[in-house]
């Protein structure tokens, strides 16, 4: 819960009390006259926010879901991730988290760092299943949810006090619905008058935390905090910003703008903005999934163009028939090759039409192929289709539409439901069976 | 290398040949143009590897042969910047162009004409002799529609089809296409179609907008060479299928409405801008001598415009870009235009009554 280090969150605290009691006016008028009294009553009151976000992120969700649901997993260390070793950790437990083990950590390392962990394998209907659960929570509390993976979302609560209360009892609501709809599973939340701010402010206590962060208090709650912390600061800019000589967000806050954008150009901008707590950024609400991925990581490594392109062939089939099901198209395409020394090369391109046939698809990436200047060998290959729309959405209809294409991939996906999944494969992926770990609906993929 | 010459007699040439030189090069040379003195000829040439564009200028007093490249941009835009009439002289010496005008003075440098990339177009196995005219209206009729950076790449260009009766050309970019036919073909050609690349159009365009003389145009398997005047643009050609075009040209399309093209051109444009800026939609709604245009944004902001057409037949609605129906209006020359539909997710076809010489197909949009 929320230390009471600060002095502002202590009188917010004190505020809550008292608008609690408002909330039990009969009336809006009541309501306003009782602020209005509290104003004219010389004490510090918070007004409601101009705006309220509330950031809410699961804790551990994968190896959360597994703790639920096999009890002998409780108060152990779990890693949710394929047995093979060469596979990645997807979550770990935080029973898991103090011996160094984190997420994208090659199961190897993580298995070298703490030998007693449980590896479980990933189940992703069940993380979708209970996903659908916390999502549709949100959508209790506010119309304006913006997922941002299958356990975070950006919550727009602004305008709702007479419905929760002030932003602390929001928060403890929102947490106490999430845990009853999974049956005891635990998010962190933070709220405060911008995304940026809400979402440090709910990593702020994980797990089971709850932070909220006023807007006057923002800039200086901020400030001690590392400027990896900063949205858009990626390694790479880390150490730039550490070589600049600034440590904290605070540094950042306080440099010289104009230094910052000579070095860093118009990133230097943002994170100045972010780090003096501005962030005009709104919840977009009714979003669909900006990407839909399928990354495969082989049992074999791969080289040859011809290989590579098998599995982007088979990705491409498994993305486009998710597209029709889900009624998306996609406006381009991302080829992800992972090298046997771990580095991530990842290359991407704009369709002429947004499509959602898998013969499209393909040949985005398979064009994208030579573009990576690199002779491999590589250890996962990912596809992913990005720049999603819903096809009911108003577009263009094109006069070279790859019609025929398209017709063969829909008779194809009546089988599929009737038949089953495998029920027409393509000859040469009967004889291929080297994978290993496919993470295949890597939806909400951030770009 | 030395020559002298008046600023006029080269403006014009200096202003073309730069225009084919791009703004950022793969190679240093690339930046700059081929200037060649030889026989009492003065040649200049500019390139990006795909299109090649050369000027033969006599009216030039050369005092010493020779061939060097020189600064493209620099040499025109110090050409531009000279007095009207000004008498200019040009001497090569070593790796420095000397420019000198009057009091003016300037030194360029030069890279050697030895590096500099010729496009080897071969002989041609065709030839077309059209007049300025009518090679200007086959370009204008279709350019526009030709697609810009698309993956499918032999979209970025123009279709150049040749028979011994006719000359068409078509551009796509696979939301609207654009065909254009002019009565003059090359004797004994049964069919020949090339994709002249987008940039080769636009130059091509550029280098017509002067003068009426008549333009033989040579197509060999792999470029296109067209000579005008004193001047010879060479491009290569896109290696591809362009897809064809008959196909896409509605048969059904049975639904047609005229109208004044000005009227309805005037009232696209008003309707146009209250409508969603990113996808430019706008809705038709067609009734009996009666075309009603809707326009909404994402504000909520409406536009309506209702014009009066000839038109019998069902009430139906259909959703287009505007600026698709906006950029045929503008280049049909026609007082009457007529639109023919079948359904709202059909091609329209837009053509002019009585004129058979251009067509237009446009998708629609599902709104």
């Amino acid at each position: 819960m929320h230390s009471s280090g600060w002095g502002s969150s202590e009188r917010l605290d004190w505020a809550s009390a008292v608008l609690d009691q408002a909330f039990e006016f009969s009336s809006a008028s009541d309501y306003c006259i009782f602020i209005q009294h509290l104003v004219n009553s010389d004490r510090t009151v918070a007004e409601p926010w101009e705006r309220v976000v509330a950031h809410a992120d699961m804790d551990a969700f994968y190896a959360s879901v597994e703790q639920l649901d096999d009890p002998k997993l409780r108060g152990r260390p779990v890693i949710v991730g394929p047995r093979s070793k060469r596979g990645v950790v997807l979550t770990a437990s935080y029973e898991a988290r103090p011996f160094g083990v984190g997420s994208a950590m090659p199961m190897v390392k993580a298995l070298r760092l703490c030998p007693d962990a449980i590896v479980v394998p990933p189940r992703f209907e069940r993380y979708t299943e209970l996903s659908a659960r916390i999502m549709a929570v949100f959508e209790d509390f506010s119309p304006d949810v913006e997922p941002l993976s299958l356990d975070e979302a950006f919550l727009d609560m602004t305008g709702s006090e007479h419905l929760f209360g002030p932003p602390r009892r929001m928060g403890e609501k929102i947490k106490a619905a999430i845990k009853e709809a999974t049956g005891g599973l635990t998010a962190s939340v933070g709220l405060s008058q911008t995304k940026y701010v809400a979402k440090v402010a709910s990593g702020y206590q994980k797990p089971d935390g709850l932070t909220v962060v006023p807007k006057e208090d923002a800039v200086n709650w901020l400030a001690p905090q590392s400027v990896a912390r900063l949205w858009g600061a990626g390694p790479k800019t880390q150490a730039r910003l550490y070589a600049l000589g600034y440590q904290t967000i605070g540094d950042i806050a306080g440099a010289d703008l104009e230094k910052l954008q000579t070095t860093l150009g118009s990133l230097g901008n943002h994170l100045f903005e972010l780090a003096n707590a501005r962030d005009p950024r709104r919840i977009e609400g009714h979003r669909v999934a900006r990407s839909m991925g399928c990354d495969r990581t082989l049992n074999e490594d791969v080289s040859a163009n011809e290989d590579i392109l098998l599995y982007l062939r088979r990705s491409a089939d498994h993305i486009a028939r998710r597209l029709r099901r889900k009624n998306y198209l996609a406006g381009g395409v991302r080829v992800r090759l992972k090298t046997t020394e771990f580095k991530l090369l990842t290359r991407q391109c704009t369709l002429a039409e947004p499509t959602d046939v898998a013969q499209v698809l393909y040949a985005g990436a398979q064009k994208m192929l030579d573009r990576f200047d690199h002779p491999g060998p590589f250890r996962l290959v990912g596809l992913a289709a990005h720049s999603l729309e819903g096809a009911d959405e108003s577009r263009q209809l094109g006069l070279l539409d790859a019609g025929s294409a398209r017709a063969l991939e829909v008779t194809l996906d009546r089988l599929a439901e009737r038949f089953g999944d495998n029920v027409i494969r393509r000859a040469r992926d009967i004889t291929q069976t080297t994978v290993v770990d496919q993470t295949p609906d890597l939806d909400f993929l951030r770009s | 290398m030395k020559f002298t010459t008046d600023r006029e007699a080269l403006l014009r040439p200096l202003q073309l040949v730069t225009g084919v030189v791009e703004r950022r090069q793969t190679l240093p040379v690339l930046a700059n143009l081929l200037v060649v003195a030889e026989k009492g000829v003065l040649s200049i040439t500019g390139t990006d590897l795909e299109v090649e564009l050369t000027v033969v200028e006599n009216g030039v007093t050369i005092e010493q042969d020779g061939r060097a490249t020189i600064p493209a941009r620099k040499l025109a835009d110090i050409w531009r910047s000279l007095p009207a009439g000004a008498e200019v002289s040009v001497h090569v010496d070593g790796d420095r162009a000397i420019v000198r005008s009057g009091r003016s003075r300037f030194s360029l440098a030069t890279l050697p004409a030895a590096d500099f990339p010729k496009v080897e177009s071969g002989p041609g196995d065709i030839e077309l002799r059209l007049s300025t005219r009518d090679l200007q209206h086959l370009l204008d009729q279709v350019s526009f529609s030709m697609a810009q950076q698309d993956v499918r790449y032999f979209l970025n260009g123009m279709l150049l089809e040749v028979t011994s009766e006719y000359t068409r050309t078509v551009a796509t970019d696979g939301h609207r296409l654009a065909t254009c036919t002019v009565n003059v073909g090359a004797p004994g050609v049964e069919r020949r179609q090339a994709i002249v690349p987008r940039k080769g159009v636009l130059e091509l365009g550029r280098l017509l907008s002067d003068g009426d003389e008549d333009v033989t145009l040579h197509v060999s398997a792999n470029h296109i060479r067209v000579t005008r005047g004193n001047y010879t643009l060479t491009s290569k050609l896109v290696d591809g299928k362009f897809p064809d075009y008959e196909k896409v040209i509605p048969k059904d399309a049975n639904r047609t409405i005229i109208g004044d093209r000005e009227t309805l051109k005037q009232a696209f444009h008003r309707a146009s801008i209250l409508s969603n800026e990113k996808y430019r939609g706008v809705r038709l709604i067609i009734e009996t001598d009666q075309l009603t245009i809707q326009a909404n944004n994402p504000e909520q902001e409406e536009a309506e415009e209702v014009v009066d057409v000839s038109y019998q037949g069902e009430r139906m609605e259909i959703g287009f870009n505007v600026s698709y129906l906006q950029d045929v209006l503008n280049v049909l020359d026609t007082d009457e235009v007529r639109i023919s539909v079948s359904d709202a997710n059909s091609s329209a076809l837009i053509e002019s009554p009585g004129k058979e010489d251009t067509m237009y197909v446009v998708m629609p949009m599902r709104l």
